[in-house]
């Protein structure tokens, strides 16, 4: 049954679809108070960011002639506020539509949903750690909430661990013996779970990450974990005390991972390489491809301040605070009921 | 054995795990925050119902175990076990009640089922998504109460408590979704 008829036969749904305007109205006043500026970014886009695990959704804009110019939907707001902050903007955010393919069949995804980004200049990682501890409250209208069954303790500071801690921690694996792919396989070997001849390092970090490590983040408070490795960060700064990880974190209630944050690199050069070993990536696993946003390279070299920076899935926020595990119950035409799968045999 | 791909999942697919036969059911395709898709599951053991989670990355290829269904008649509860019989050969299989989960507050005796089974042993049962239940006790509607949405608890033929709107009656049939125990529809 499509949402509209249920909210008709249940009037009583639709406290639970009001929460995100409330998440909203909270996150709008809580900028206005930290006066950051709020930008309106597009969704119609000629470059997205290459990121090699992101599939595009890929259009045409055609001119009176009809002659093409292939055009994407936005994976972010990320790269105009930045070419804005290069410009001069500082602290700025936005919240906008964006739009991820293949993140269907998925209780945690819809291809289209609202992002929360922010940028604070002159700051790092660990100041945007404190921007969500302070939001997040803001958001609840007070230090507690209950989420499946679960009270949360929202007070500050929050759990923070880094990913190496973690792996020793609840997976008993000493980072530092990880980064080698050898010896990655020949950890997880030990695990007992499957490797491939063709199994990336990314696969085998995250077979330990998602197994081992993510379910016991969160629980009764929120977790910050932080410095992932540099490989899974296109536009994260790397640690300088140890290049190896990035500066960057996420943070997880209940098992429910909301944001994704780093210090963001500056460096035009670094930018472009990774830019373009992204792209190859993406050539190799026969995904859409497209050029690069030179024009986001010019704007480094003119110069991005330092800055910090954060996504926030504001649906994510939404399901925290309305109760409920499925991204489809805050939605009042979520993708699966506009575009129904063919049900497997 | 035949092997299966994670993305060939379904709620009713039995993999091997870990050494034992388990049942596949619930399933959820993953992104982790950067990087490629993994396939997020919670697996039943079949030997001891315990159910557990584990992802899988997307594409892995997992030993299918097969299970036969056989339609088998619900006798009766002895101890912890669930009794039932198959009516063509009159074998009887216990099902440790750990194994039927929730679904145990809407077995009714002489009923027929789809009895799961692996080798000699009765695994589980595969639930109809929808049972029909008597009610057998129930409360009148207050009267003046037509706030949509207000509900009421209610007993069914097999014992089992049910939330249904006000304006169900005592003597009623009713539908039920056996996994969540929650009312669908006035049957």
């Amino acid at each position: 049954m499509k949402t509209w008829r249920r909210l008709k036969e249940h009037p009583e749904l639709w406290e639970r679809y009001f929460v995100r305007e409330k998440v909203i109205r909270a996150t709008r006043s809580f900028f206005e108070k930290e006066k950051f500026h709020e930008i309106e970014t597009p969704i119609l886009i000629a470059h997205p960011p290459a990121e090699s695990y992101l599939d595009v959704f890929e259009t045409k804009l055609l001119d009176r002639k009809r002659r093409v110019t292939p055009a994407y939907l936005s994976t972010s707001p990320e790269v105009p506020l930045k070419k804005l902050m290069a410009a001069g903007l500082g602290n700025c955010y936005a919240i906008t539509k964006s739009f991820r393919n293949m993140e269907t069949d998925s209780h945690l995804h819809n291809p289209e949903f609202t992002i929360l980004e922010w940028y604070r200049t002159g700051a790092d990682y660990f100041d945007i750690m404190n921007d969500c501890e302070k939001l997040l409250i803001a958001i609840a209208g007070g230090t507690s909430l209950t989420y499946q069954g679960q009270k949360i303790n929202l007070t500050v500071p929050w759990e923070r661990i880094t990913v190496a801690d973690a792996f020793k921690k609840y997976a008993g694996v000493n980072f530092d013996d990880f980064f080698s792919i050898k010896n990655a396989k020949k950890i997880i070997r030990q695990k007992g779970y499957t490797v491939e001849e063709n199994t990336t390092w990314e696969q085998l970090y995250n077979q330990i990450f998602l197994n081992e490590v993510e379910p016991h983040l969160g629980h009764g408070k929120p977790t910050i974990v932080y410095e992932f490795p540099g490989e899974l960060a296109a536009l994260a700064k790397k640690k300088e005390s140890d290049p190896r990880v990035a500066e960057r974190f996420e943070f997880y209630i209940e098992g429910l991972e909301l944001g994704d944050a780093y210090s963001e690199l500056t460096d035009p050069v670094e930018q472009e390489a990774r830019f373009k070993k992204e792209l190859a990536e993406l050539k190799r696993l026969g995904k859409t491809t497209y050029d690069y946003d030179h024009d986001f390279i010019d704007a480094l070299k003119v110069g991005l301040p330092k800055c910090s920076g954060i996504a926030v899935g504001i649906d994510r926020l939404v399901m925290l605070l309305a109760d409920t595990t499925d991204i489809a119950d805050t939605l009042f035409f979520p993708a699966k009921e506009e575009f129904p799968l063919p049900e497997k045999p | 054995m035949s092997t299966i791909n994670t993305g060939d999942f379904t709620k009713s697919t039995f993999i091997e795990f870990k050494g034992e036969p388990h049942q596949i059911v619930e399933f959820q395709h993953v992104n982790p925050g950067k990087g490629s898709a993994f396939v997020r599951t919670r697996l039943k053991s079949l030997k001891t119902g315990k159910v557990q989670e584990f992802t899988f990355k997307a594409g892995e290829s997992v030993a299918e175990v097969s299970i036969a269904t056989r339609e088998m008649q619900y006798l009766y509860k002895e101890n912890d076990n669930y009794v039932f019989m198959d009516n063509t050969s009159y074998e009887q299989f216990n099902i440790p009640a750990a194994m039927l989960g929730n679904y145990v507050n809407y077995l009714k005796p002489n009923d027929v089922y789809q009895i799961l089974v692996n080798g000699e042993e009765a695994v589980g049962l595969r639930f109809p998504k929808k049972v029909r239940l008597k009610v057998t006790e129930a409360t009148e509607g207050a009267k003046g109460n037509t706030v949509s949405g207000a509900t009421k608890t209610v007993i069914v033929e097999t014992g089992a408590v049910v939330t249904v709107p006000l304006f169900i009656k005592e003597g009623e049939t009713i539908a039920i979704d056996p996994e969540t125990g929650t009312y669908l529809e006035r049957a």
